[in-house]
């Protein structure tokens, strides 16, 4: 026998249950504009029919439905898409930082203008063929020597400029570090509050999204994979409880390292722990010599991400004990070029006369401090900036006024190809080419690395935003959805209400109008 | 797909900034009528600039040692020259002087105006270009006339001066002072047996042919400085064309096209306020605005 409140207790369901899915597209409206917010659904369900089947239960026809309730409140996303957004936003974190750092050097050296070294190494060139053409003119010494110091002085000036670049982005490096770390640290909490909730067979929604937003960070910083975990022992878990994340350090190529290393560590019995990241530096040269995670040490920076971005622009050390990097690089280069170009002009220099000397000038031209930087220290001779006469122009003794042999070999070491030096036993093996020819070589590499960082994060920022825009696809708030759904489950609630209304009037025939026969 | 308010929002953003980068992109090419302002602009053109750069650097250095030289040479031929005249205007008088016809005292002025002339010779070789003595060698800060050895024979510097006026090409642009000017002027040469011949009344029609001899001296150093006149025009001429070329390609490589890149820039805009507008109508209606 059916009871006589059943369709009452029908009718209050399907009540609740609208109420309860108006207030969730209440809060999605709400939260149409949050960061990180994905649209939430309420799954109804309609409760079991009745009678139930038992020994006892009524004999009727069939089973009558019992209304619906609102099983879950369920967040609608798609995890293949966030993995996705993640590898992108981690690829836009690393190009970003090899872009940044790459342009600021480009900044530095600022060529091709007619303020770089290239057009000061012209003018020197020019000022040594000036002198060829007057060697007795004291003007014309006077213009190689201050043409010379304008060479020193640009070379000092790349030196300084880089290196203060170069400091900041190793500073940049410790403040996303402790990003990280305060990442990782939000996450394991963000964790801890899930399990204590999920269990109850409760979905938290909100903790989810603010995780994903945390992760979505992270990935950013450093290559990641997120695996969810379900711990065996969880209670009464629902099943689209998304569970525990269990964040791991990726390799570049996308596969673990071996042994994995993992930010934030979670297995089947729960929350293990988690790994900070701790950089250290190299005490001599300063340069990033490891990267501890936890009780892990990283020495070859096979990740992806801004903090290896950082640290492949500001230098670190490889396990052969050499430097690398974009800024140790060009530092080294440069140092090598001016090294080479100094001793070979000194070298020259000291074998020509000065004007009227008898015996070789044996003066350098050029000063390099010994145990600096050579584009560092490189500076003119103070002897010969107080006394240009010193230049040693002539090619023989005599000091003949119009003697400019000496000249021309310096001014021909302009074509003079590295090979062809007479120092060249001295020279880095990696150079090639003349002093200009080497010279354009190191820009245009740079022009060429700084332009593929560029190119590669232009595509990682269209390629995620089109993640993006898939992803909101299926978790942003529509506004027009959400006030048709307003609209569905307001007539809904209405159409529930109008059935107590009817359930009443059929309850108040039966007690007020029913056995008053003949009253 | 399903398309939301905020998904609009968004590419609505990152076109507009799109479309503002690209704007100021042209608008830099526009204002520095560059084509790139960083070697990562285009790498390529910013390394072969230098290079061009370079060259039209050098073209410009070679043409002022080619001045220079220009400037030596010109001079030595013009000393040159004058010391021809004055060399036939003594072959001249002496040639009168050994017609027998001329009395003692019109003897002693042919004497004198040829002493002089000698003098004039002496200042030729001792011509100066910006301060440089050109007939002294490497010693060009000395007056050549102003050393004299034992015999009071003038000693003219020595050495070559040279200057590269084209990529590996040197030129020689002074001219041995002491096989023109020196033997010229030398005690017991040509103009000296001269004076002496009509000093002591004798016979002079005897050195004409040293005189000869010391003029055709003069006049093929002045065939040699010709012909390195003729050498320095050509690379003149060389390098005008070089400096026209390196130039036009300088220009080509970086140079940026500025009716194109105003028509871009306009049609930018255009784009630009397009998208705007557009933005600002998408943006407006929503279920909301038709609900009571």
């Amino acid at each position: 026998m059916i009871s006589t409140f059943m369709g009452l207790e029908t009718a209050k369901r399907g009540l609740s249950t609208s109420q309860g899915a108006l207030y969730t597209t209440g809060n999605n409206v709400a939260n149409a504009n949050t960061l990180g917010y994905s649209r939430q659904r309420v799954n109804l369900v309609q409760t079991s029919g009745f009678p139930t089947v038992g020994l006892n239960s009524p004999r009727v026809a069939g089973q009558i439905g019992t209304g619906v309730a609102a099983e879950t409140v369920q967040r609608i996303r798609d995890s293949f898409l966030d993995a996705q957004y993640r590898t992108q936003s981690n690829k836009i974190g690393y190009y970003g930082a090899m872009s940044e750092s790459l342009t600021k050097m480009e900044g530095v050296m600022n060529e091709p203008t007619d303020s770089g070294l290239a057009a000061t190494m012209e003018k020197f060139w020019n000022s040594l063929q000036g002198l060829t053409a007057n060697t007795e003119n004291s003007g014309a010494r006077e213009v190689v020597a201050s043409t010379g110091v304008m060479v020193a002085d640009t070379l000092n000036y790349y030196y300084n400029s880089l290196t203060s670049v170069q400091t900041d982005i190793g500073n940049q490096i410790n403040v996303k570090a402790n990003e990280i770390n305060t990442l990782i640290s939000s996450i394991d909490q963000l964790n801890q509050q899930i399990s204590k909730v999920e269990p109850h067979g409760y979905i938290p929604n909100d903790l989810y999204d603010k995780r994903d937003v945390l992760v979505d960070n992270l990935s950013q910083l450093v290559s990641i994979k997120v695996n969810n975990v379900i711990p065996t022992d969880y209670g009464r878990a629902s099943d689209v409880a998304t569970g525990l994340y269990n964040i791991e350090l990726m390799q570049e190529d996308g596969s673990s390292f071996v042994p994995p290393i993992n930010l934030v560590s979670v297995n089947q019995t729960g929350m293990v722990g988690t790994s900070k990241v701790e950089v250290s530096h190299d005490k001599k040269t300063g340069m990033v010599d490891g990267l501890k995670f936890g009780s892990k040490t990283l020495t070859d920076y096979k990740f992806s991400g801004e903090l290896s971005g950082l640290i492949k622009s500001f230098g670190y050390k490889k396990a052969d004990g050499t430097i690398g990097g974009a800024y140790p690089d060009m530092l080294k280069k440069l140092d090598n070029m001016t090294t080479a170009f100094v001793n070979e002009f000194n070298a020259i220099h000291k074998q020509g006369y000065a004007l009227g000397d008898d015996s070789t000038s044996a003066l350098n031209f050029f000063e390099l401090e010994p145990g600096k930087s050579a584009a560092q220290s490189i500076k003119v001779n103070g002897e010969i900036i107080k006394d240009p006469t010193k230049i040693a122009a002539g090619g023989k003794s005599g000091g003949a006024s119009g003697d400019n042999e000496n000249a021309k070999l310096l001014a021909d070491l302009k074509k003079k190809a590295f090979s062809e030096y007479l120092t060249k036993d001295q020279n880095s093996v990696e150079l090639t080419g003349s002093f200009d020819t080497y010279y354009s070589g190191i820009i245009g590499k740079l022009g060429v690395d700084s332009q593929s960082a560029q190119k590669n994060l232009s595509n990682s920022v269209v390629l995620a935003a089109s993640v993006n825009q898939n992803r909101e696809s299926v978790s942003s708030v529509s506004l027009d959805e959400e006030m048709t759904d307003m609209i569905k489950f307001q007539q809904a609630y209405n159409a529930s209400a109008r059935m107590m209304t009817m359930m009443d009037e059929m309850l108040d025939k039966i007690i007020n109008g029913m056995g008053t026969v003949g009253r | 797909m399903r398309v939301t308010q905020s998904m609009l929002t968004n590419n609505m953003l990152s076109n507009l900034s799109n479309s503002y980068e690209k704007m100021s992109k042209l608008q830099e090419q526009v204002s520095s009528q560059k084509k790139f302002s960083k070697p990562s602009d285009n790498p390529v053109a910013a390394m072969m600039g230098m290079g061009y750069r370079t060259n039209l650097n050098q073209i410009g250095q070679y043409q002022s040692n080619i001045a220079e030289a220009t400037n030596w040479i010109d001079s030595t031929d013009d000393a040159i020259t004058e010391a021809v005249s004055a060399m036939q205007r003594i072959r001249e008088l002496t040639v009168q002087g050994s017609n027998g016809t001329y009395e003692g005292e019109q003897l002693k002025t042919i004497t004198e105006e040829i002493k002089q002339l000698k003098e004039h010779l002496i200042t030729l070789g001792d011509t100066q270009i910006g301060g440089k003595y050109i007939f002294n060698g490497q010693d060009t800060n000395v007056r050549p006339s102003s050393v004299k050895d034992a015999n009071g024979n003038t000693v003219y510097g020595t050495g070559d001066i040279n200057l590269e006026v084209f990529s590996g090409i040197s030129l020689k642009i002074n001219t041995d002072g002491s096989k023109i000017f020196g033997d010229a002027l030398a005690a017991g040469g040509s103009i000296d047996q001269t004076i002496e011949a009509l000093e002591n009344g004798g016979d002079v029609s005897g050195t004409l042919e040293a005189l000869d001899a010391t003029i055709n001296n003069f006049l093929g150093m002045q065939a040699q400085v010709g012909a390195r006149q003729n050498r320095i025009e050509l690379m003149t001429d060389r390098l005008k064309q070089q400096e026209v070329f390196a130039t036009e390609i300088l220009s080509k490589n970086e140079d940026v096209d500025i009716e194109k890149a105003i028509m871009d820039l306009t049609t930018q805009e255009s784009v630009h306020s397009a998208a705007l507008s557009i933005g600002a109508k998408i943006m407006q209606p929503s279920l909301l605005d038709f609900l009571r």
